[in-house]
């Protein structure tokens, strides 16, 4: 992950001023994939001609219909809710520990079993456990999500935390950088792309776990509606549900994540696609 | 500041026998010189540097250096690489013009807002010696700061070094391996050697500055220095 010997030349400089065209064509490939995708099951649907494989303008106009009345944004809210509250709780306490495993040795022996463990158990379990443990309560799903992606984020953040250069370290010592300056200017820095991985790993993680949480245990949320849609036999729906939150999730990882992410790392130069 | 009597022994890691790298080591730099300490590598020059830095705890011994506010120059230049070159100086003395100052004197001024990245090795260890002069250091600590530099701009950096001494000449520990560099910069030279390391040899240089790496009393004691080696 380090890239202290990518030296860009100009060329990278001309990338990032570049215009549009190479940008839209960086696009072209995924959205050639979907095209043929829709086009695909658009004629396994005409092919089949049966109620339970619904042709794409039924799936899209369900998807309109869902959005346009409201509900979508609704449930999505208390859905992104849980897993926000979820993740944040587990990223705090992950930070917590994966810094501690990597600093000091009992740390790191105390909690090692916790996070195979952890890495192990199916989020399908925590989702049951936590259904019979809390039932209906916010701390249901919250616990669950906590759970499920926790373990993944602390051994992230061990790993990062292992692979600070303590060359680094030694240096700030030596021109007395304050606590807070080595925390803020040297630790965050060296830590983000593992906090990123993290990130990105974990939220993944919660999205899965949260699903199976709202179909056990929940009176509302996108999983709660994903159960429904599958009562009522009506795949288009569920169709719908699930490409509506994919595509929210998308816009996370890649609008909000990857931008965030580049902007911390610019200095890497390192072009990412 | 002085070092009275210092010990260090490692333990290897993977076959655990125990290696003395210092024993009863003692050596004394006077305020206002800079002594060089010249030693094939291995025998314990970066040892004996962090432990007058503080960042090796000897097994005995005293060391006295008044808690100075060091400057100092590493192996490799241990810049951080998400900040600007400007920013690396301004956290180490927390003065902007102070920065600006010290990267003019080490001809930088123009790199001042890129990242270290961009940098080539050279101007990377320029920017650790801009560093280490600019938060005046009471102390300067360099550690075989241009062997990892193509010969020229060693040459080139020996004379930098020169040139930011005699502005501000203040207290100085040179580690090297470079005979030359030695005589070309130090007022002392010792000559480390063995296993614990001892000092084999020690030179007065008694050259008025600025020196030139031609000068033929700096050769010969080069020559001899390399003999002591
Ligand atoms: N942290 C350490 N742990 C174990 N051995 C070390 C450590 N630091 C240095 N040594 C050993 O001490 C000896 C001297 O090392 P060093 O001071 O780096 O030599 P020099 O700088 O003269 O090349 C070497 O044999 C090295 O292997
Ligand atoms: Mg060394």
């Amino acid at each position: 992950m380090t890239a202290t010997d990518v030296r860009p030349g100009p060329v990278a400089a001309a990338v990032a001023k570049a215009p549009h065209p190479r940008r839209r064509l960086r696009f072209l490939p995924a959205v050639l994939f979907l095209v043929l995708l829709a086009a695909a099951w658009q004629l396994m649907a005409t092919l089949l001609d049966f109620v339970l494989v619904p042709g794409v303008p039924a799936i899209v106009t369900e998807m309109v219909d869902i959005v346009s009345d409201g509900s979508f944004l609704d449930q999505l809210g208390i859905t992104v809710l849980r897993v926000g509250l979820g993740f944040a709780l587990a990223f705090v306490v992950a930070v917590v520990v994966g810094i501690a495993m990597g600093r000091n040795e009992f740390a790191r022996r105390f909690f090692e079993p916790a996070v195979l463990l952890g890495l192990t158990i199916p989020g399908l379990v925590w989702a049951l456990l936590c259904v019979i443990w809390f039932g209906i309560d916010l701390v249901n799903p919250v616990a669950a999500v906590a759970l499920s992606s926790a373990p993944a984020l602390m051994l992230q953040i061990y790993q990062g935390t292992r692979s600070v250069d303590p060359d680094l370290l030694e240096m700030a010592h030596v021109y007395r950088f304050s606590r807070r300056v080595t925390l803020r200017k040297l630790w965050l820095p060296a830590l983000a792309p593992s906090l990123f991985a993290g990130a990105r790993l974990g939220l993944s993680l919660g999205w899965k776990v949260i699903v199976l949480v709202e179909v056990f245990g929940m009176s509302s949320g996108v999983g709660y509606q994903l159960n429904n849609a599958f009562a009522a036999q009506n795949v288009a729906a569920v169709l719908a549900w699930t490409l509506l939150f994919a595509i929210v999730m998308a816009i996370l990882e890649y609008g909000i994540l990857q931008g965030l992410e580049k902007r911390v790392s610019r200095w890497r130069k390192a072009v990412s696609v | 500041m002085r070092l009275e009597g210092i010990g260090k022994t490692f333990v290897d890691a993977r076959s655990g026998t125990p290696q003395q790298v210092l024993a009863d080591f003692s050596l004394t730099v006077e305020p206002g010189e800079l002594v060089a300490v010249v030693g094939a590598s291995g025998t314990g020059k970066t040892t004996l540097l962090h432990v007058v830095a503080g960042l090796v705890q000897p097994d005995t011994g005293t060391v006295e250096t008044g808690d100075p506010r060091l400057g100092i120059v590493f192996q490799q230049p241990r810049l951080l690489d998400w900040l600007s070159v400007r920013e690396n100086i301004t956290l180490a003395c927390h003065d902007g013009a102070k920065a600006d100052e010290v990267l003019a004197a080490v001809g930088l001024t123009e790199y001042a807002g890129s990242y270290p990245t961009v940098l080539s090795g050279g101007q990377r260890q320029r920017v650790a010696v801009a560093r280490a002069f600019a938060v005046e250091p009471d102390l300067l600590l360099l550690d075989e700061p241009f062997s990892a530099l193509d010969e020229l701009t060693a040459r080139k950096l020996r004379l930098l070094l020169q040139d930011l001494w005699m502005q501000r000449p203040r207290t100085g520990l040179l580690v090297t391996h470079n005979p030359l560099e030695a005589a070309l910069l130090a007022d002392r030279v010792i000559v480390l050697a063995g296993r614990p390391a001892r000092i084999a040899a020690e030179y007065r240089v008694d050259r008025e500055r600025p020196r030139s790496a031609e000068d033929p009393h700096l050769f010969e004691l080069h020559s001899q220095i390399v003999a002591a080696l």
